[in-house]
């Protein structure tokens, strides 16, 4: 908009107006305030919590329901990710985090658990919603989020939980949910032509630290049998980025290096581990969302120093754990 | 290394994230602008408190509305509120109009919360320019539309580069004076 001549100088006229008035005028009296953040809390919902191991994943529930709230008949059946609606989607992003609220002894909203497996329980739930009110399916998918957030809230983060099968950290598990609700809000916002902002910073890093964890795993997992001693330098840059040094082989432990993103040189890593074999840098959110299956590895924009081929494996194996 | 978050961004990222504490900040930086230009254009300070208290409701219920790649916090803010503070005057002059006699102004469509100006506001500003004393008309269409500094309008009309940088002032302080007085 700033563009626009005509714009401009509208809003030079107005900063001009307030130049000329902001003396004489008493600002707006204090009890406004209150008042304000008060109506606004009851027009839309704050984030469950703010602070802790649950804030990057309530931060994502909150932004995908400012996009709903922007959501209007039209893009409700529109098609976003998969084949799936906006509110198809929805019962999916509900279905997996009711499974994660299965295994916590939280509440499990919607019809009871038939499968405990994500895509027999997208499915049961899908069903289930098609035949509500696309406001119903936002009230319940919201409740879900936000009573998971309550219930995890007070466990120390590293308790170990499992999911579908599926051993981690409860932080990781919700860091995982926080990753597929980024991801599919931005699915949505693609489909409705609307600019998603990025999470804090504070938020993106201990997701990409989750996705960097992860790499172990997912070279196993697309049959890579790495030896132990090999290892790559991942720096991820922007905001919320940084270094780590990554042991390849199965089970090894990816290490985040103090400092800001780039702040070390070279590729070898300063408190854990070794030389690394490679070096891959990129950015931030582009890791993270491949890890998520989004965007073709063949083609992801990295920089890669020392040994090419494990470089390119890292990257084709990174989205191995991403499902719908 | 990146360039640090700006502030406008990061405040728009916490409130699309649902932290109230960030609607609160907001309001301490912007409320006396949205006030202070509702409060003159309403001559209402009554009004203008329902007008700060809409805009900066509306920016937490709608985050997704602002574009910060498009524009600044604090000019989407004070869009708003004139646009808010001008449609408050002409419901005014409605009610009045329609005491007297038959309603000559059909009430708009409620408009889409979009900094971008519309047609019709964007109509209001040339129209005001338009009407400005040939001097300053002169010298505001050199520096907003066709992209000049005050020192190469000054060159231009062969004026002291200090009387051209007042006749700008001069000319933006009537053109506040119409999108402010005359409901825009």
């Amino acid at each position: 908009m700033n563009d626009d001549p005509t714009h401009r100088l509208y809003l030079d006229a107005l900063e001009e107006a307030l130049a000329e008035t902001a003396a004489g005028d008493a600002p707006p009296q204090a009890p406004l305030r209150p008042l304000t953040l008060t109506a606004a809390r009851a027009r839309r919902r704050p984030a469950a919590s703010v602070s802790g191991w649950t804030a990057p994943f309530a931060g994502r529930i909150a932004a995908m329901d400012a996009l709903l709230g922007e959501a209007g008949e039209d893009d409700w059946g529109r098609e976003t990710v998969e084949g799936w609606t906006l509110q198809e989607l929805l019962a999916h992003l509900a279905a997996k985090d009711g499974l994660v609220a299965l295994s916590a002894g939280a509440p499990v909203l919607g019809p009871p658990v038939i499968a405990d497996e994500a895509l027999a329980r997208t499915a049961e739930l899908q069903e289930y919603e098609r035949r509500r009110v696309p406001e119903q399916t936002r009230r319940d998918w919201r409740a879900q989020a936000d009573a998971l957030c309550r219930h995890l809230a007070p466990l120390p983060p590293e308790t170990p939980m499992t999911v579908s099968g599926f051993t981690m950290p409860v932080a990781d598990h919700l860091l995982a949910r926080m990753l597929e609700t980024w991801i599919h809000t931005a699915d949505a916002a693609g489909a409705a032509g609307v600019r998603l902002p990025d999470p804090v910073p504070g938020h993106i890093e201990p997701t990409a630290d989750l996705c960097v964890r992860l790499m172990p795993l997912t070279m196993l997992m697309r049959g890579h049998a790495v030896a132990e001693g090999r290892a790559v330098r991942l720096v991820l840059t922007g905001h919320g980025g940084g270094s780590w040094h990554v042991p390849l082989h199965p089970g090894g432990r990816a290490v985040r290096e103090g400092g800001p993103a780039g702040a070390a040189a070279t590729g070898r890593d300063t408190r854990g581990g070794g030389p690394a074999d490679a070096t891959v840098t990129c950015d931030v959110i582009e890791f993270c969302f491949l890890v998520g299956g989004r965007g073709e590895p063949a083609r992801f924009a990295a920089g890669v120093e020392g040994d090419a081929g494990l470089a390119r494996d890292l990257l084709h194996a990174a989205p191995a754990l991403s499902g719908p | 290394m990146e360039a640090p978050v700006t502030d406008d961004r990061l405040l728009h990222q916490r409130i699309a994230g649902g932290e109230e504490a960030a609607l609160g900040e907001l309001y301490d930086r912007f409320a006396p602008l949205v006030f202070g230009l509702s409060a003159r254009i309403t001559r209402d300070r009554s009004a203008a408190e329902d007008i700060t208290q809409e805009v900066f409701i509306s920016f937490w219920e709608r985050p997704l509305a602002f574009d910060p790649g498009r524009g600044t916090l604090r000019a989407w803010l004070a869009t708003i509120a004139h646009r808010r503070a001008v449609d408050h005057v002409r419901a005014q002059e409605r009610r009045k109009a329609s005491v007297l006699g038959p309603r000559l102004v059909e009430p708009e469509p409620e408009r889409l919360e979009d900094a971008v100006l519309s047609r019709q506001e964007a109509d209001g500003v040339r129209l005001a320019v338009g009407k400005l004393p040939d001097d300053l008309r002169e010298v505001i269409e050199l520096a907003y539309y066709r992209g000049r500094t005050y020192r190469q309008v000054a060159e231009e009309l062969g004026l002291p580069e200090g009387t051209a940088k007042s006749r700008i002032r001069t000319g933006l302080r009537r053109l506040a004076d119409a999108l402010t007085e005359e409901g825009a």
